[in-house]
């Protein structure tokens, strides 16, 4: 298939791509890496008038220090992430789960701001941005807001993003010292879409873990954050045992690859292999 | 039966430059148009193949601005001025590489739609290995990663052979990146 | 060990396949699928696409050009206002660009009148009846001494129904047409398929030309697995809107649309009788199939075909019902039959070495039959105790501890599981040409398809061998019906009877022969009719095991595969290269149907729901881990002059069996489903 007929407009600036968001008012997509949206316009499940691409913005794809956080730039590519220093060095849970969005070639392309805009709760990166409680960078011609990842992800395929509104980064905090980081995601194949993903970091306190940052992909219309699971940690539970509160207060799918059943179950599973994997570093 | 509006738009032109295994074109297309039907249908390079469209199989894999890309996910338009390679641009005056070399040593391919795609993933692998860029293979995602067998696996999974010819790919691409 | 003729082709990209001709003034196609699954069609509103800058032209049944009726119904495209299943071709658009034939295919309006749809199959169906002959021309049922009683009277009795759902082939290549029609009345077809001979003369009979009016070209193609075996609806489709237009149609079908217009495996439900003594030996073995069909085409999978012929019983008998649904139309997937049936037979004898205490190896070596039990005749070579005792040897089947459930590493369950595996070994009449140029080289002529199967490479070896010469002095041209007339690349059949037609033109051209070449070079020509059809009567099949080891995951129920070896009986084989290739991607098709391979129909909507490759799931490249395929030496002369067998298909028959035989050894529960999924698995542990 092929995507209906559009004006195709690609913007120099920040500024300019504003504009070109208000002019175009609710009938405009902003396309960035496109692997998400592709798909989307060739089935005909996105029929914008115009299509803004940001690809020009490059003052968008760096990576910067901000004292007590990372900025990441919205257009930083999968890829980027991966090798990027100060990525590697301060949000290693972002490394482990990009690592496992899709595969190399969409890597390439695919954006970070990109995968959270689109606010899938099946994709890999929500639940990370929402774990590590980072905070998204809105702008508009009305000015600048920050968004925690909490607030961020509305409902299934929606953001709180306003149509006026361009997510230019992404701010996350950095850990401090002692923190172990995994991103365990369950799929049918090599590349296939998550069925279930936990992200976690955890910090040990005395041979145990103390301070525990859980959140869950595909298991409901956003991504969940396991605050029961942290507060049996914090409490002094056993892994196991917080493991077991994972799925509480989600409203996991049944689709052709699980029940909200076998994913309630894998919710339990992965969240414990993820929190023992991550606090044996 | 049918409710899609009955006045769709009418097709949206742009004109871009293209510079494909070397050689650059001046290229009028449809906005819709992806950079694999460009490639395909204006430019006569039919190497980049087209199985599912959607970025499902990987048989579109190019090499774009020196990444693996899938040829049928990039809209044309947004490329212009980009450098693509396509497998027809690997080799380099009719002399074939390490790769194409050991994926016909290893039986590597069958049918043979799915492996120009195969051809310029696992070249970009030998590059991404080189740059020590992390897979989910990754033991340590800290450390440089090894071509080892799980590597080269998890790093070829986007593009699907479905005559099975895995076997020889992995081989094939062992080889090559140990060379 | 030969590299692919056209391999360095294949590598750089220059390889052409059916869409990539460079031709002037192409224009393009889209097709309209029906919305519904069953019912008329009241009206087709082509206004708003025909409005729409650079349509064309709309094809649909008010004014698509008549065609002569076919045997196959799917062949009728826009002959009717029926509409047969969801996902029919109900329309089409041709335009000048590709962006807008799909942009006005959206805007083509049909208006149904909808029916209540029948889609899901069963087994207690009222609509179910025996076919007058199951895919292969063979009898529907067959039945010798008193299988009810013997099984009734068994010491040892298996009574267990399997089931396999609907699978898609999908070859990487989507099925394609560029279709023109020369201004002499020639219609030219560059076209995947297997098999360009037949191709023409169907499209010939459809389109009221004879044969040498069409031509089909093939040169390469990108998969079939039995899917490009007969022509489908878009080549015909091509071909109307490339005589509507007077231009050169393009048509690739695409992905989504492939799920209902260019067959798949029909689900099966198959009850498995197995009665034996306490020693495991075989007193009765009945085997009952039931399958779907489609309201516009017939065919009906042989899955009981191989219990037919497989083990020695005294009391046996095999059965095939079908049912017309209103679906998509069923047709070849890789090994037909054997598949679906030896997973259901395969598995039973698992259930048998269970119940008995005999190995799963034992258990198949004292079944062997020493001729083929129904029909009584010998067997041309059956080597499949020398499979079992090889893979057995070499996968280290002899230390294997027979108790389920008792593996552990961690939180994974390991087992190992064998099944068997067998396909027939046809030869089918063909022609080809050889011919001496003066320069010292041979060209060698036959209408054969390369499907990925290495058939070009393969009939080269075979023809340097007949013309004692080098394998580079041999030119192979296939892949054109212009060039003798060939079977399809189906039914393990090609290579075979390809291959026995190149021998005899070579050794008639050998015999013309004498000394100088003259300058238009020395021709011979074999038709292989009469010695395919007087061949002595034996039964001649292709027989292996299939060893596969599983890790069962006890927290997900995910199964993974981390070895398996398959050990082949087939005869000679000719190019050990590209026959591992073949083997190995059979088994690994296996590994897909076995975990992973589903289409799901939707009983409200009258279709599969998972008709793309992001929700079919087959397997990629780290999902295969260690795999390989061995052959046993097998020299047989009754098959053709090459001592060979096929081997396209066998490599998935029984692989399936031996992965849910291993997790049964792994778990102790018995998998009858397929795909075993995480979830099912899980249920179970």
């Amino acid at each position: 298939m092929i995507p209906a007929s559009f004006d195709y407009v690609r913007p120099e600036s920040v500024d300019e791509a504003l504009e070109a968001l208000t002019d175009a008012g609710e009938d405009a997509k902003i396309i960035a890496g496109g692997q998400s949206l592709m798909p989307l316009l060739r089935m005909r499940l996105a029929m914008p008038d115009t299509l803004i691409d940001l690809d020009r913005l490059d003052s968008l794809r760096d990576v910067r220090d901000d004292g007590d956080a990372i900025v990441i730039g919205a257009l930083a590519t999968h890829h980027r992430v991966l090798r990027d220093p100060l990525v590697r060095a301060h949000a290693p849970l972002l490394v482990r789960a990009t690592a496992k969005v899709a595969d190399p070639a969409v890597r390439h392309r695919g954006t970070f701001g990109g995968a959270l805009a689109h606010a899938d709760p099946a994709s890999d990166l929500p639940a990370v941005a929402v774990a590590l409680d980072a905070e998204l960078l809105a702008r508009s011609a009305r000015g600048e807001r920050r968004i925690p990842a909490a607030d961020f992800f509305v409902d299934w395929m929606t953001s709180a993003l306003e149509p006026d509104e361009l997510l230019t980064g992404i701010r996350v905090p950095k850990p401090g010292e002692g923190w172990g980081v995994h991103y365990e995601k369950f799929h049918r194949t090599a590349q296939a879409w998550a069925i279930v993903g936990v992200a976690c970091a955890v910090r040990r306190d005395d041979g145990r873990v103390g301070d525990a940052r859980v959140a869950l992909t595909n298991m409901g219309p956003v991504p969940v954050r396991c605050r029961a699971v942290e507060e049996a940690l914090a409490g002094g539970a056993a892994i196991r045992d917080a493991a077991e509160l994972a799925a509480e207060g989600t409203e996991p799918p049944s689709d052709l690859d699980g029940s909200a059943e076998y994913r309630t179950h894998l919710a339990a599973v992965l969240t414990a292999r993820a929190l023992a994997a991550a606090a044996a570093v | 039966m049918n409710s899609v509006p009955a006045d769709g738009p009418d097709p949206v032109r742009a004109e871009i430059t293209l510079t494909v295994n070397g050689s650059e074109h001046r290229l009028g297309i449809d906005t819709r148009a992806s950079l694999l039907d460009t490639l395909r249908e204006d430019l006569g390079l039919t190497g980049a193949k087209k199985g599912c469209d959607h970025g499902q199989c990987g048989a579109c894999t190019v090499l774009l601005d020196g990444r693996r890309v899938n040829a049928c996910l990039a809209l044309a338009v947004a490329h212009d001025g980009a450098d693509v390679v396509t497998v027809e641009g690997l080799a380099r005056d009719g002399r074939p590489t390490r790769l194409q070399e050991a994926f016909l040593a290893h039986d590597a391919l069958q049918c043979g739609y799915c492996t120009p795609g195969q051809l310029c993933s696992a070249t970009a692998v030998l590059d991404e290995l080189g740059r020590g860029l992390p897979s989910a293979a990754t033991p340590d995602p800290a450390a440089e990663p090894v071509p080892d067998d799980a590597e080269i696996r998890e790093r070829m999974s986007g593009n699907l052979c479905r005559c099975g010819a895995y076997a020889g790919i992995v081989a094939a691409v062992r080889e090559a990146a140990r060379a | 060990m030969t590299d692919r003729l056209e391999g360095w082709e294949k590598v750089t990209g220059a390889a052409r396949y059916a869409y990539e001709y460079p031709l002037e003034n192409v224009a393009y196609l889209a097709a309209v699928q029906a919305t519904v699954a069953r019912g008329e069609i009241l009206a087709v509103d082509a206004e708003a696409a025909l409005g729409m800058p650079g349509v064309l032209a709309v094809l649909s049944g008010g004014n698509a050009p008549r065609l002569a009726p076919v045997d196959d119904g799917e062949l009728a495209v826009l002959q009717s206002r029926r509409v047969a299943y969801r996902g029919q071709f109900v329309a089409a658009v041709i335009a000048e660009t590709p962006e807008t034939a799909a942009e006005a295919a959206r805007h083509v309006r049909v208006e149904y009148a909808p029916e209540a749809a029948d889609v899901l199959l069963r087994a207690d169906h009222e609509g179910l009846y025996a076919p007058e002959k199951v895919n292969g021309g063979f009898p529907a049922d067959t039945e010798s001494g008193d299988p009810d009683a013997a099984f009734a009277a068994s010491a040892v009795r298996v009574d267990a129904t399997y089931t396999t759902p609907a699978e898609h082939n999908n070859p990487m290549e989507p099925h394609t047409t560029v279709a023109l029609w020369e201004d002499d009345g020639t219609l030219v077809l560059y076209d995947s398929n297997q098999g360009p001979s037949a191709v023409q003369s169907t499209l010939a009979e459809v389109f009221g030309l004879e044969p040498a009016q069409v031509r089909v070209i093939s040169e390469h193609v990108g998969g079939g697995f039995g899917s490009k075996g007969t022509p489908r609806p878009n080549v015909v489709l091509a071909a109307m809107a490339a005589r509507v237009t007077g231009r050169p149609v393009k048509f690739a079908v695409p992905r989504r649309q492939m799920w209902a217009t260019t067959g798949y495996r029909t689900p099966t439900i198959q009850r498995v009788r197995l009665g034996a003594g306490l020693d495991g030996r075989l007193d009765a073995v009945i085997h009952e199939v039931v399958a779907q069909t489609s309201a516009v085409r017939e065919f009906a999978e042989q899955a009981a075909v191989p219990a037919r012929m497989m083990y020695r019983a005294a009391n046996r008998r095999t059965r095939h019902r079908i049912v017309r649904l209103d679906v998509p139309s069923p047709s070849w997937m890789r090994a037909p039959g054997e598949t679906p049936g030896m997973f259901a037979l395969e598995s039973a004898m698992d259930e048998l070495a269970v119940l008995t205490g005999v190995d799963p190896v034992e258990l198949r070596v004292r079944n062997d039959a020493p001729e083929d039990p129904e029909s009584g005749l010998p067997f041309s070579s059956r080597n499949l105790v020398a499979c079992l005792r090889e893979g057995a040897a070499r996968f280290g089947w002899d230390a294997r501890d027979p108790r389920p459930g008792v593996r552990r590493e961690g939180r994974t369950l390991l087992g190992t599981g064998v099944a068997a595996a067998t396909y027939p070994a046809s030869t089918r009449p063909g022609e080809a040409v050889a011919r001496a140029e003066p320069d010292g080289t041979f060209t060698v002529r036959v209408a054969a398809a390369d499907i990925g199967t290495g058939a070009r490479t393969a009939l080269a070896v075979i023809a340097a061998d007949a013309l004692k010469t080098d394998l580079g002095k041999v030119r192979m041209e296939i892949g054109d019906s212009r060039l003798p007339r060939a079977v399809v690349a189906g039914g393990s059949a090609g290579t075979s009877s390809w291959g026995t037609a190149v021998v005899r033109a070579c050794e008639a051209l050998l015999v013309r022969l004498n000394g100088e070449i003259p300058p238009e070079g020395v021709e011979a020509r074999a038709s292989t009719a009469d010695e395919v059809r007087s061949r002595q009567k034996y039964a001649r099949h292709a027989f292996g095991a299939h060893f596969a080891e599983v890790a069962v995951d006890l927290d997900t129920g995910e199964v993974r595969v981390p070895r398996m070896l398959g050990v082949f009986a087939a005869g000679r084989i000719i190019n050990p290269k590209a026959a591992r290739s073949q083997f190995v991607g059979g088994m690994t098709m296996g590994i897909g149907m076995a975990l992973l391979e589903e289409s799901i129909m939707d009983e409200a909507f009258g279709d599969h729901v998972n008709r793309d490759l992001a929700q079919y799931h087959v397997p990629t490249c780290a999902d295969i881990r260690k795999i390989d395929a061995v052959w046993v030496p097998e020299a047989d002369p009754h098959l053709n002059p090459m001592g060979a067998k096929g081997i396209g298909e066998i490599g998935i028959v029984g692989a399936a069996a031996a992965i849910a035989n291993a997790v049964h050894h792994a778990t102790g529960a018995r998998f009858r489903d397929l795909p075993i999924t995480p979830a099912r698995v899980l249920a179970e542990l």
